[in-house]
């Protein structure tokens, strides 16, 4: 199977630092892919460079067959590729549905169609009793919901999620969780950068680790957990650091 | 539904006021409210919706002006047909000036488009042979509205300004009604919003914004000529300077940026303030003006009607 989204010798550099260094990694349709690392390893860059936020220094990014390097991020979210922040970006003097249908008009010119599928996206995160709410009110856990259903209603093929689950507490992360095993369900390509190990475990086919800008290792969750290198990666050297 | 009703019912009373109101210096009040209605609407479309605070709305506001008259004195055009290609010039130029300085956000922005109404400022200044430099231009006779044979107005009176101004107050509520609940409106607040968020969500940025300062600019060339020819005098400094943009900017604050009613009572709160105080104080009447329009800065900072539903919604939320 031909990947959606390939990402091939990607490197960015911000004067001498080295934020991304020749990562690569494919994500074939319809799964869930993991993006961890410790803080600092470059992955919001790499999604800032997927997204069209940034142009890459080297490399490549492939969006079905297509080179995408240098697309601004709306021609982006045109071809199907939509995103969420990972500090939260709500447009806070417009209500939640207002929020919604924005990224619906993304596939439509009528504001009236664009409020029907805004509507039904936010039935899947069942905020739809907060449409008339404004959205710089809702609590963080609402927040991060309507982050998602406005990148739904976009109708993306693929969407990234920057930690969605970041700052959550223990039932609204479960609640993330579920709507990404939902909308798996349906098809949609995700690629997850995540901290929670056990949520990625839970969700995620495949992972990929960055460590310090370079891809450290990639595999299936069950590889990633047991890879010592990963261990010392997050947890510092143990060999190294005592003696 | 309540709302247009009372919009018919204002309309209405406002299209009989000159059969009851005879008063010359009544009439003139009422146009000057027209103009910064219009104006104040016509600088909401870029600075309300999209958040790009334009400093800088002289340079259309100015070139409507000119347009007009030139047309005018060199080809005794009537303004009606005059005024459009003036508008047209207006646009053109907004696109070009948009295209450059939508590069820069926030108070970048704001300075560059200071610096390009400086620039037109400083041309019309210049130009003595279109513009007729520092002396400025008087008016020539409005040649008179006919429908066919009939004449409509010789314009000699306040009346049919009156009525010109009320047409187009109303034609800049009308656009940004119909602005505000398009897609290009809903995008235009998510710009203002979240320029980053919105530009994720498939949104075209310089083209989104390139098209509201077009239709702002457009409706600010319109109200402008309107307001030289009502006045019968231009000179570079009177339309191209900073005062004007100043005075459409503090319309849409002291109103309530990016609503609709908002620029209305802010022109209202304006005009009859620097009136009556103009009045009753005279030299010192701008200082007074001042100290007030600071005053509702701070005490209501998103202006007359975001205060009025701050407080209605405060109402509702404890009961």
């Amino acid at each position: 199977m031909s990947a959606l989204l390939e990402v091939r010798n990607v490197s960015k550099h911000f004067g001498g630092v080295r934020a991304n260094h020749d990562v690569s990694f494919s994500v074939e349709p319809g799964i869930v892919l993991g993006l961890i690392g410790p803080n600092g390893a470059g992955k919001t860059t790499l999604f800032n460079c997927i997204t069209g936020y940034y142009p890459p220094t080297h490399g490549d990014v492939f969006f079905d067959g297509k080179r995408i390097n240098g697309y601004p991020p709306d021609r982006v979210c045109k071809l199907g590729m939509a995103r969420t922040w990972q500090k939260v970006r709500p447009l806070a003097k417009l209500t939640v549905l207002e929020n919604a249908v924005v990224g619906a008009l993304c596939r439509t010119n009528s504001v009236a169609e664009a409020k029907e599928i805004a509507l039904e996206q936010l039935r899947v995160v069942r905020m739809e009793k907060r449409a008339p709410v404004l959205a710089g009110g809702l609590p963080i856990g609402e927040r991060k919901k309507l982050e998602l259903a406005r990148v739904l209603a976009t109708r993306p093929r693929m969407i990234l999620l920057d930690e969605v689950m970041g700052g959550l507490n223990a039932h609204e992360s479960e609640e993330i969780i579920q709507l990404i095993l939902d909308v798996k369900k349906r098809g949609l390509t995700q690629v997850v950068i995540e901290h929670d190990m056990k949520a990625i475990v839970r969700t995620c086919d495949r992972i990929v680790v960055l460590n310090s800008g370079e891809k450290l290792a990639e595999g299936s969750p069950q590889q990633i957990v047991n890879d010592p290198r990963v261990m010392a990666a997050y947890l510092g050297d143990s060999g190294g650091a005592k003696a | 539904m309540r709302t247009l009703i009372i919009s018919a019912v204002a309309l209405l009373a406002f299209l009989l006021v000159p059969l009851f109101v005879q008063s010359p210096y009544a009439l003139h009040i009422f146009i000057l409210l027209f103009m910064a209605v219009a104006l104040g609407e016509s600088w909401n479309v870029i600075g309300g919706y999209a958040g790009q605070y334009s400093v800088g709305h002289s340079a259309w506001y100015g070139l409507g002006a000119y347009g007009a008259f030139i047309l005018l004195q060199r080809n005794a055009t009537p303004p009606w047909f005059g005024v459009w290609v003036a508008v047209a010039v207006a646009v053109v130029v907004a696109l070009a000036v948009g295209w450059i300085t939508f590069r820069l956000r926030g108070p970048y922005f704001v300075l560059a488009s200071i610096a390009v109404a400086e620039i037109i400022r400083l041309l019309a200044l210049n130009w003595k042979d279109l513009t007729n430099g520092a002396e400025g231009i008087l008016a020539s006779d409005i040649p008179p509205l006919k429908l066919g044979e009939t004449v409509i107005t010789d314009w000699n009176s306040k009346t049919p300004y009156y009525y010109m101004g009320l047409l187009l107050a109303v034609f800049c509520i009308a656009v940004n009604l119909v602005v505000k609940r398009s897609k290009l409106g809903y995008y235009l607040q998510a710009i203002r919003e979240d320029q980053d968020a919105a530009h994720s969500l498939g949104i075209p940025l310089t083209l989104c914004k390139n098209a509201a300062l077009g239709i702002s600019a457009a409706l600010t060339a319109l109200a402008g000529s309107f307001a030289a020819l009502y006045i019968g005098f231009i000179e570079p400094q009177a339309v191209f300077g900073i005062d004007i943009s100043i005075q459409l900017l503090l319309t849409c604050i002291i109103g309530g940026i990016g609503t609709i009613t908002g620029p209305l009572f802010g022109a209202i709160v304006l005009v009859l303030l620097s009136e009556a105080l103009r009045s009753s104080l005279a030299q010192a009447h701008l200082l007074v003006y001042g100290v007030l329009v600071i005053a509702v800065i701070l005490t209501m900072p998103d202006g007359i009607v975001g205060f009025v539903v701050q407080r209605m919604r405060r109402k509702a939320g404890t009961q």
